[in-house]
This record gives structure tokens, sequence and C-alpha cells, in this order.
């Protein structure tokens, strides 16, 4: 089972940083701004919030790929010019889980007081105009290209479709099933009034009725496509205790990669995701176990995303996750409350930033959907070979 | 990164040469797969190394073209111009018997998509791959039926 990845090293940092300051723009269908325009403002809110000034940020981490949001940006934003410690491998997706683990790092090394990290995303703009958004992204790749999309196996619905299917023959698992997911973030996100789903109800009956996009998988499986940004800030904690926020402490980090490429159609665990091998270590250095979490937030592109990671982060037995999310258990009020922001299916697809802030936000008591006494809180990030595991707590 | 802007786009892009030598085996009526020199292990897709041992030398193999419905997708929504008038469609994985850790994305046809099971045995035929929106271009490719 576990011979297909590895675990990345990573330094014990428990209790050393938090996260101590957070931003969020407006999460919107096409907003007509640019990434850069969305990702200052994120940041410029971060700073603001931790009662720090733009000149206080002395690091700066985003995702490389994504060029759109950088030290430029930043500097011609708030007319700085002092030196950033500086890391591409930061922004969303898994790395929104593993910044906090670079940040105290540089932070430790003396490189870096307060680091801002940063994730913006314009998809829904680009999309009218054809010049980005997942599937472009994607279908650029030339083994993609010429092996995959000739095929018809493509984009992202017909991946996980296809993930999707293989989980139902070797599990059971059923469509009703992966509609209480959908159900879930639905109604975390009706609690949320910066949800761009906040004002629409969704029932099991809704899903079920919901188009086949690429059969088993609806419309509804599926996420957003979204406008929006947000930033976090880590700090020491010593340093955090003096900012105007309760400190969220980074009590433990992972991270996992798979070993048979980058590609879904040949990861040899296909109806598993790399959590297997990032959230064992993320919660041993947490001294922390799944049955501790108050809040889980993952990467849900589409909800058999949710159902992997809810198995292979531990919170049930790999092929369990069909039963233990029936009902009402993910719901914020339920037995795990989970996505309670309403996640990328109905919260907003920025690729698990706000994933983040949720936990933040749910640690310091203040999340829209809050669950009454969170003190520990699991961001799963997800990106196809890679998985992160961020373990946040409260301050004790 | 590949250019969208091939005029022949979504047929495969025939100069790329990761890719040259299984369209040319297609043509031929031959699936083939690179074998790494050094380890003999199948290596699927083509990346510039081996996963097992990191050799960096292949060699193209034929396989016989039997194998196993690992999973499928029915796509239902054209989610480019060029399958608009395909859908539904049936495209999937298909582990071969040869290796089944290799598993080949194509077409699956000439089957009922509600009859298909789990594991069940296909077999290799190859047919011309065209799309109405390049007219005038064929790529002879790997396609599966039901054995
Ligand atoms: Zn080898």
């Amino acid at each position: 089972m576990s011979d297909w990845g590895h675990a990345t090293e990573l330094d014990d940092i428990s209790g050393q940083v938090a996260i101590a300051g957070i931003g969020e723009t407006e999460y919107t269908k096409a907003s007509g701004r640019t990434a850069r325009e969305i990702g200052v403002e994120a940041a410029e809110r971060a700073i603001a919030d931790a009662g720090l000034e733009p000149t206080d940020i002395d690091g700066l981490s985003w995702n490389g790929a994504f060029a759109d949001f950088d030290a430029d940006a930043f500097h011609e934003h708030f007319g700085t010019s002092h030196d950033l410690w500086t890391s591409r491998w930061g922004g969303g997706m898994t790395w929104a889980g593993t910044a906090p683990h670079l940040a105290a790092q540089a932070i430790a090394d003396g490189k870096a007081r307060h680091v801002l990290n940063v994730f913006p995303v314009a998809w829904a703009t680009q999309r009218g105009s054809m010049t980005g958004g997942p599937g472009e992204t994607h279908a650029a790749q030339p083994l993609k290209q010429n092996l995959e999309v000739p095929f018809g196996w493509f984009p992202q619905p017909v991946y996980f479709a296809t993930i999707m299917r293989r989980h139902m023959l070797e599990f059971g698992t059923t469509e009703e099933q992966f509609g209480a997911i959908a159900v879930a973030c639905r109604r975390n996100a009706n609690h949320n009034p910066t949800a761009v789903m906040h004002e629409k109800k969704m029932t099991l009956d809704d899903y079920l009725a919901s188009p086949l996009l690429a059969d088993p998988l609806r419309m509804f499986d599926s996420c957003l496509i979204s406008d929006g940004g947000a930033a976090y800030i880590t700090t020491s904690l010593e340093r955090a205790r003096d900012l105007a926020q309760p400190p969220a402490v980074v009590a433990g980090v992972g991270e996992g990669n798979a070993e048979s490429g980058g590609h879904w159609s040949q990861q040899q665990e296909f109806t598993s995701t790399p959590q297997v091998f990032s959230a064992p270590p993320a919660f041993k250095m947490a001294g922390l176990a799944p049955g501790d979490v108050d809040v889980l937030t993952v990467y849900d592109p589409f909800t058999v995303v949710s159902m992997m990671q809810i198995e292979d982060m531990g919170f049930c037995e790999k092929g369990a996750a069909g039963e233990f999310v029936e009902g009402d258990t993910l719901h914020h009020d339920g037995e795990l409350a989970f996505n309670t922001h309403g996640g990328l299916l109905s919260h907003a697809y920025v690729l698990g930033i706000a994933h983040v802030v949720e936990v933040v936000k749910q640690i310091r008591g203040t999340a829209p959907a809050q669950v009454p006494g969170c003190e520990v809180g699991v961001y799963g990030g997800y990106t196809g070979g890679m998985a992160s595991t961020l373990i946040l707590t409260e301050d004790r | 990164m590949a250019s969208l802007k091939r005029a022949d786009f979504p047929l495969p892009d025939l100069s790329d040469e990761r890719t040259t030598e299984f369209f040319a085996g297609a043509a031929r009526g031959e699936l083939v797969i690179p074998k790494c020199d050094s380890c003999g292990a199948f290596c699927w897709y083509p990346e510039e190394r081996c996963l097992k041992c990191d050799g960096d030398a292949f060699t193209w193999t034929a396989v016989d073209g039997h194998g196993r419905l690992y999973s499928w997708a029915v796509v239902r929504r054209a989610f480019l111009p060029a399958f608009e008038e395909m859908v539904p469609f049936v495209t999937g994985l298909v582990a071969l018997d040869a290796d089944p850790t290799v598993r080949i994305v194509s077409y699956v046809v000439d089957c009922d998509p509600d009859a298909l099971a789990a594991d069940q045995p296909l077999d290799v035929v190859f047919r011309d791959l065209r799309f109405p929106t390049v007219p005038d271009r064929a790529v002879p490719v790997p396609m599966f039926v039901p054995a």
C-alpha cells in the first residue's frame, strides 16, 4: 500500500510559528479584475489584519507557476523597495499547506520576521477571453495534449469521473454518498456570506438531478470557476502574541509525494492521494490524531478528492468514506465539520488558500459557520502527485 | 508549453518526438510502449527518465493489444468543440496485460456503455481519429473494443 510514494523530510517546527494575519478579497464570478490586482488587495488586507505595515513584511511567497503576483507586484502596489526573502514555492493548492513551513525556516534562519503568502486567481474572468483556466493549463502540457486530449480524456471532470468510477467499483461507494459531500459543502456555504453560492440551497435531490458531465460525475460534484484571492502572514509564535489577532499556531506540517509521476492516468494507487504520506508525519509533529480534529478543510476540486483525502488522512478506513460521509456528518454542526466555508465546490475556486484562511478563522472563533470551541483545524492540500497537511491549533 | 493554436488540435502533435513512435506504431498496426534499456520496465508515459531506475535510454517495444478496462467515463458534455458530434462517448484507462501498471488512455468503441464492467477484457483496434473541426486530417490511433 505505502510503497508508491514518500513523505518529504521536514524539520519539526511544531509551536515555533503562527499565522498572525489573514486577508481576503471578494470571491466572485468573472470580475474583470486581474490576478495581480486581486493579489495585492489580499496582501493589503492581511497586513492590516495583523496590525502590521507593508514595510514590516520582509518575506514573501507565491506560486511561481502563476506569475500573476510576485515581489514586483508587492513593491509596486505599496511603493516599497526593501529587501524581501522570497520563495516561489508558496501560494495555493498543496503549497498553501507547506508555505508556513518554508516561512518557519526563513524565520529560524533570521532571513525574515513576517512572511506573507499570497494566492490570487482570475480564472472566471480569463475564461471569458479564453486566455487561461484549469483546462487550458493542462491541455498545454505536451504529454496530455498528445496522449489524453485526442482521446477525449480531458479536462479535469473526465479525469475525476474516472477516479470516481474506480472508487465506486472498488469500494461500493454510491452517487448519494458523493452527493452528501456536495450537500454538506453547500449548506456550509449557505452560512457564509462571502461564498459565491451563499444564496443557493442544494438538496440531495438537486444533486442527483444535476447534469452528468462525464458519467458518473455530475455538475454538482465539480468546483466553481472563480475570481478571488487570499493571503496570510506567518511569524514566530512569540511575535504573533504581540500582534493584533490571536495566533493560529502551526502545530504540524506534512508533504507527500507520489512516485508514479504527475499524471492522474498513471497513478498506481488510483483511488488514493499522497495524503497517505503527508498526514501521518504532520499529525506526529503536532502530537495529535485525526480524532482530535475539530475542523477539516481539504482541497476539493471534485467530491471524490474529498472522499479520498478523508480516507487517506485517517478519518476513516480506506474505502469507508462513502458510509462515513452519509447524512450530515460533514456539516459544520456534524461529526466532522468539513470545508466549513463551502470549499471549492460552493465557496470559491481559489485553489485552497481560502481553506487555510477558514481554518485560521475557526481557530480564532470568527468563522461564519463557527464550530464551537474549535481548538484544532487541518488543511489537506492536493495537487495530483503531491499532497500537504497543515495542522493549526489554538495558542494554549 | 505546447501551443494550443496548432491548426490540427486536438489531433495529436505528430512532430512531438516524445510520442512520435507511439503514433508511428499505430499507423503500422502496432501498440508500442517504451521499455527501459537499463531495468527492462515499461515506462508509460514516455518521460525523460525511467521512474523505476532513472535510466534515460528506451526502446519502443511492441506489445500484444490485450488489456483490461481499469476505469472509464461516459463523456456527455462536449468540453471541446471537436467533441460536439461525438458525445456521448466512452473514454477510459486500459491496463495492458503485458504490464498492468501501463494504462493506455483511449476510447472504448463498439460497446454498450451501460454494459461495461470493471476489469473486463478488451482488445486493441487501430482506427483513424478524425474531428470535424480538423477537416481532411486523420491520425491512426489505438482504440479498444470488448474482447
Ligand atoms: Zn529503468
